[in-house]
């Protein structure tokens, strides 16, 4: 077989002059659609249109009979629907008096156990059609159903029963006395239509057409949802408690915090939820002249959580973390004001108790117990820990005070603090071991109770009866198995204190500190940003956006597309 | 040909059943609870653990399971997505067409300048331009997509602010048409450079050895005794090198649906990949497994559909 | 044999010698760097060195954890490294055995095996991996290096099985078969030794791909857990940073490119020296 070698071209033949003229003309193309002229210009529309880069995109506004309790479901769910009333600015969840009114018009209580609401007669769905009482009952009796909705199940299961008097009032039973009555009416479950989805048995809700456009009775009303992308909504104008000025509202997605913060500053979104890790973005924010800042409080909370039991056998209690002193010891010997103002900066504050900064109930307590290195020493002597062999590390009947720590590799602020925390409590003869792992291996090692001390974090709803999750002997969070029954009884009775519980609860907080099952690390504001042309802006902590009906939109600052 | 299609048609159902056993086999096989994620934002009891188990029907036996999830499949339901609450058939459907259009872009750049490209390397072997050309197009195959679009998106998106660095459309655009074209169109460029800069570099190398390979035969040196022209000769050894493009063509299907994964994740283009790549992160079982049922039957059919081609084109197949 | 001619052969070529010095360079480096820099897992001075530019102190900056960016690549390269040559010894092993089998046999073997590797072939291998990877278990180094040798070999099996189709129609063969030679004996003595050659261009070829697959699996988050550094995950940790601190995200990236550059350009000048008619 011969071998033909190809002679090359001598000159540019006309195939190739051809081809030189389809790539100038992809480049122009290109460079046309990368020109800014090509983006629209702003219009009115625009302007008072709100944009709000999330991190999950909402695929089921309607967590109230779904499983789908997502952030950015509720996000949606909130614009979407109104619930009976709302927190007040003080967010303390217990009594009668501390909400603000919403569906419901008023409230009258009939007896320690008995609750009436009056609903609002103006109050409509978006298709027209009034709020009934009927409606109400509907919601709470696929609510109240564990076959249903097993989470909000749990959470209701102090009603007794729910039933409508004429077609304008809801009455609540309750099982007993306690102080959150109106909180578990009003702040869990938002009504939803029963002339809509009665007729949709249970099971195949997750089928029906409501899902993809559903009908509600709040501020915003549905448009449309991108898949993948952005949900829009547009204002009610029939909303009865007056119409929104902001007159759309785009939830788009961007899984990572980079992303997101990427559309802020490129003007591509008006707002986003907490500014991502590290500080140092949030002072690009700030630089930026149409953006403003808002510190809100955040529900997050992180500890070091002391496991109560054996790591290898549950049965039996922890060889070192079982005593009181040497947990005591570990939290005097770590400065945490100075790793809060290391890690997170002006964000942070050392907390007293497990009480974030959401939570109604830290004001009025005390500060948290600042570093103390010769207490430390002195009680981790008294019990009997010394370093006989000079390593550095105390031993007690041959056995070192080593521990190991868990922490996720999900969270820097934890894994920085982590580090730090080694490093403090070397000086005082701790041996703190790290094990870093992927989020969910970290998981199954915290639910197993598989650790000494755990690098926790939780978020907390604005009900402080919340802690008893966590803190109470059969709380179904309570992985350390701490229990101490005087915190039961404790909790019991700051949950049944109808009014004025404020002290019951410092007492919960004090005596969870003494004993001490945990050193309380963190709780951090998170840092939103929101363009300055909106004004009136409040953002709620416990849902950022349920304020939007409030705002207002001047004129200034237009929003500049990119490529400007 | 009506007898071979049917053979053929038949292999591919085939093959499919055994794509479906094995993934059916590796989501029940393997270790973990796929709902024990579910009770993060609020803790649930045993009871209600159990409760949402009977649901998914977890504690039936395996075969059972195999054949309720068969069932499903041919009634087009496979199954409701543990973290969105929907169905998964609903979900992954509404995601394609945008991963069709990137895909679908970058297969033409591959088939119109990697082709190109790759003929004119062969014409020109040996010479300066073949040579950094290979140079280039070993670099672009050697280069992770995933981090390419990062850099591209930081530089071309955020830095220089030319184009923007996520999703598919701006969702305050009111006007249609032409206007919502464009807008997309804007949006998809660095996506589908990302992509094409890794697939291409491949076309480019198939292609120039497979018009290498084409331009030996002895007909072509008759050919140029003959007196046709170069173009005419070139057109000649270029039909016969058609064959291995389409064998690139289904070849190309499963890494570009691999490649989509990283590419959608990091521009947020939302389509079929980054609605895997979420899944992954959210140990959603049944969207993933969805997700990998349709990537899988879409791959079997390019591959039918390759054969198809192939036979039409060659007679030689049919008999074979 | 005709491997050892091959090798020398590549090394021939500018580019062979190109790719196989950078490989020497990598491994070396692999090998001894650990011992000379820093520790990669070492957080200095947790505030203020956080993702500090690139120094004399550290060449390649450090991370939002204030780690030596430099290290840390280098620790990776010895992971990537190994997960390839692992993976890919094991795809290989796979790869030969099945299309040797398939190919020789023929008949009932061959068509079931043959359609079993159509309908793993039929799902990416990233969705493959991402299935059996997306446990909420950790997944021990080792598992996923096996994981993805096992998911690597269908392709070079039809190879090597189109190979044997060809070579079974060979003199020596059929003169092998006439004497009565064992099955066993004809795979092993004459086939195998005749597809070392592909074989080993596949492996090669197969090595950038585990890197670059092994990088994606990590930046989803499902590859080498951290805090052991590999480079797909430090491209992932980069991201928050990719404005203000770009040296996190390039140097890996780069790194990945080059690797993979040089594999594929040793695997070409192998295929090429193999090759008689030449490309």
């Amino acid at each position: 077989m011969t071998h033909w070698t190809p002679r090359p071209a001598a000159s540019p033949t006309p195939a190739a002059r051809r081809a030189r003229v389809i790539f100038a003309g992809i480049g122009l193309a290109v460079s046309a659609l990368a020109s800014p002229r090509a983006v629209p210009a702003q219009t009115e529309s625009a302007r008072t249109s709100f944009v709000v880069a999330t991190g999950d995109e909402a695929t089921v506004p309607i967590p109230t009979l779904l499983e789908g309790g997502s952030v950015a479901n509720r996000d949606v769910a909130d614009q979407l629907f109104a619930r009976l009333g709302q927190l007040g600015p003080t967010l303390i969840t217990s009594g009668d008096r501390a909400f603000e009114p919403l569906l419901a018009r008023s409230w009258t209580r009939r007896d320690s156990v008995t609750l009436a609401f009056d609903l609002d007669p103006r109050a409509t769905w978006h298709d027209g059609k009034p709020v009934t009482a009927e409606d109400v009952v509907f919601t709470f009796r696929r609510a109240r159903d564990p076959a249903v909705s097993p989470g909000l199940a749990n959470l209701l299961r102090r009603i007794v029963s729910v039933t409508a008097e004429g077609g304008r009032k809801v009455v609540f039973r309750y099982t007993e006395p306690y102080g959150e009555q109106l909180y578990d009416a009003v702040f869990h479950v938002a009504p939803l239509p029963a002339h809509l989805l009665a007729s949709i048995p249970a099971e195949s809700l997750a089928y029906a057409a409501y899902v993809q456009a559903p009908v509600g009775s709040g501020p915003y009303r549905w448009v449309r949802r991108v898949p993948g992308e952005f949900v829009e909504l547009a204002a009610n104008e029939r909303f009865f408690l007056g119409a929104p000025a902001v007159r759309r509202v785009i939830f788009r997605k961007a899984v990572d915090g980079a992303a997101r913060l990427n559309m802020l500053l490129a003007g591509e979104a008006d707002a986003t939820e907490n500014i991502p890790a590290p500080p140092s973005n949030v002072a690009r924010v700030s630089a930026d002249k149409n953006l403003r800042v808002i510190p809100v409080p955040s529900p997050t909370l992180g500890y070091l959580l002391f496991n109560q039991r054996d790591s290898r056998d549950r049965n039996r209690p922890h060889p070192t973390l079982s005593d009181r002193d040497v947990r005591r010891a570990i939290g005097l010997a770590l400065d945490r004001r100075l790793m809060v103002r290391a890690v997170l900066g002006n964000a942070g504050e050392v907390p007293y108790g497990p009480a974030p900064t959401t939570l109604w109930i830290r004001y009025g307590t005390p500060a948290a117990a600042p570093m103390n290195l010769r207490e430390a020493r002195r009680l981790l002597d008294s019990r009997g820990w010394t370093d006989h062999d000079g390593d550095g590390v105390r031993e007690r009947e041959g056995r070192p005070l080593t521990l190991s720590l868990i922490v996720p590799t999900s969270s820097p602020i934890r894994l920085q603090m982590a580090q730090m925390a080694q490093e403090q409590l070397r000086a005082v003869g701790v041996r703190l071991v790290l094990d870093q792992m992927d989020f969910r291996v970290y998981l199954e090692r915290r639910d197993a109770g598989a650790f000494d001390v755990d690098f926790a974090s939780t978020s907390l709803d604005p009900s402080p009866s919340g802690l008893g999750q966590g803190w109470s002997c059969q709380g179904l969070t309570n992985v350390a198995r701490y229990c101490d029954p005087a915190v039961d009884s404790l909790i019991d009775a700051a949950i049944r204190t109808r009014e004025g519980a404020g002290p019951a609860w410092h007492a919960v907080l004090r005596r969870i500190e003494d004993d001490a099952p945990a050193v309380f690390m963190y709780t951090l504001n998170y840092m939103y940003a929101v363009n300055r042309r909106f004004t009136n802006v409040r953002i709620r902590p416990e849902s950022p956006w349920l304020g939007l009906r409030e705002w207002t939109v001047g004129p200034q600052g237009a929003r500049r597309p990119a490529g400007d | 040909m009506r007898r071979w299609l049917l053979r053929r048609a038949l292999q591919s159902l085939v093959t499919l059943a055994v794509a479906l056993v094995i993934l059916f086999l590796l989501m029940h096989v393997l270790p973990g609870d796929p709902l024990s994620r579910v009770g993060e934002g609020r803790p649930l009891t045993l009871e209600q653990m159990q409760a949402l188990r009977d649901r998914y029907g977890l504690d039936r036996p395996l075969v059972e399971q195999l054949w309720s999830f068969v069932v499903g499949l041919v009634h087009g339901d496979l199954g409701v997505s543990i973290e969105y609450a929907r169905p998964v058939t609903g979900l992954v459907f509404e995601r394609l067409p945008a991963t069709l259009l990137l895909g679908g872009t970058v297969l033409l750049l591959n088939f119109t300048v990697g082709l190109w490209l790759g003929v004119r390397q062969a014409v020109r072997k040996d010479s300066p331009e073949d040579r950094w050309l290979t140079t280039l197009s070993l670099a672009g195959y050697a280069t992770p997509s995933f981090w390419l679009g990062l850099v591209l998106a930081w530089l071309v998106g955020v830095h220089w602010r030319l184009l923007p660095p996520a999703g598919m459309r701006n969702p305050l655009l009111d006007a249609g048409g032409l206007a919502a074209v464009a807008d997309v169109a804007r949006h998809l460029v660095l996506p589908a450079i990302t992509l094409s800069v890794v697939s291409i570099a491949g076309t480019m190398r198939y292609q120039r050895s497979a018009m290498l390979e084409a331009l030996r035969f002895p007909y072509i040196l008759t050919a140029r005794a003959k007196g046709l022209t170069e173009r005419q000769v070139l057109w000649h050894g270029w039909r016969n090198a058609l064959f291995p493009v389409l064998t690139l063509f289904g070849l190309w299907l499963p890494i570009l649906v691999s490649g989509s994964v990283f590419v959608e994740s990091v521009f947020a283009w939302p389509g079929l990949g980054s609605l895997a790549a979420a899944a992954v992160g959210n140990r959603d079982y049944p969207l993933l497994m969805g997700a990998a049922i349709l990537v899988a039957g879409m791959v079997i059919l390019a591959g039918f559909l390759t054969d198809v081609a192939y036979a039409l084109l060659d007679p030689r197949v049919r008999y074979s | 044999m005709a491997e050892d001619g091959a090798l020398r052969a590549a090394w021939r070529t500018p580019r062979g010698r190109a790719g196989l010095g950078f490989l020497t360079f990598l491994c070396l480096l692999a090998l001894l760097g650990p011992r000379l820099l820093p520790d990669p897992f070492r957080q200095f001075g947790i505030v203020e060195l956080q993702s500090a530019r690139p120094s004399a102190e550290h060449p390649f900056g450090t991370d939002q954890l204030s780690r030596d960016v430099l290290s840390r690549v280098v620790t990776g390269a010895r992971v990537s490294l190994a997960v390839a040559a692992i993976a890919v010894a094991l795809s290989a092993t796979l790869g030969a055995a099945v299309g040797l089998v398939a190919g020789y046999l023929g008949g009932a073997v061959d068509a079931v095996l043959m359609r079993l590797v159509d309908g793993a072939l039929a799902v990416p291998r990233l969705f493959l991996l991402m299935l059996v990877l997306a446990v909420p278990t950790r997944v021990p180094l080792l598992a996923l290096i096996l994981l993805i040798g096992a998911t690597g070999w269908f392709g070079t099996s039809r190879m090597i099985r189109a190979e044997v189709l060809r070579l079974r129609e060979e003199t020596y063969v059929r003169a092998a078969e006439a004497l009565g030679a064992s099955r066993r004996r004809i795979i092993f003595r004459h086939l195998l030794v005749n597809t070392t050659g592909p074989l080993l261009v596949a492996a090669t070829l197969g090595v950038g791909d585990v890197i670059l697959l092994e990088a994606g699996l990590s930046f989803l988050g499902l590859g080498v857990q951290p805090p052991t550094p590999s480079w797909g995950g430090m491209i992932f940790d980069a991201r928050p940073v990719l404005e203000s601190a770009p040296w996190v995200g390039i140097f890996p990236g780069v790194m990945i490119t080059l690797t993979v550059l040089a594999t594929n350009l040793v695997g070409d000048a192998l295929r090429d020296a193999l090759d008689p008619r030449g490309a």
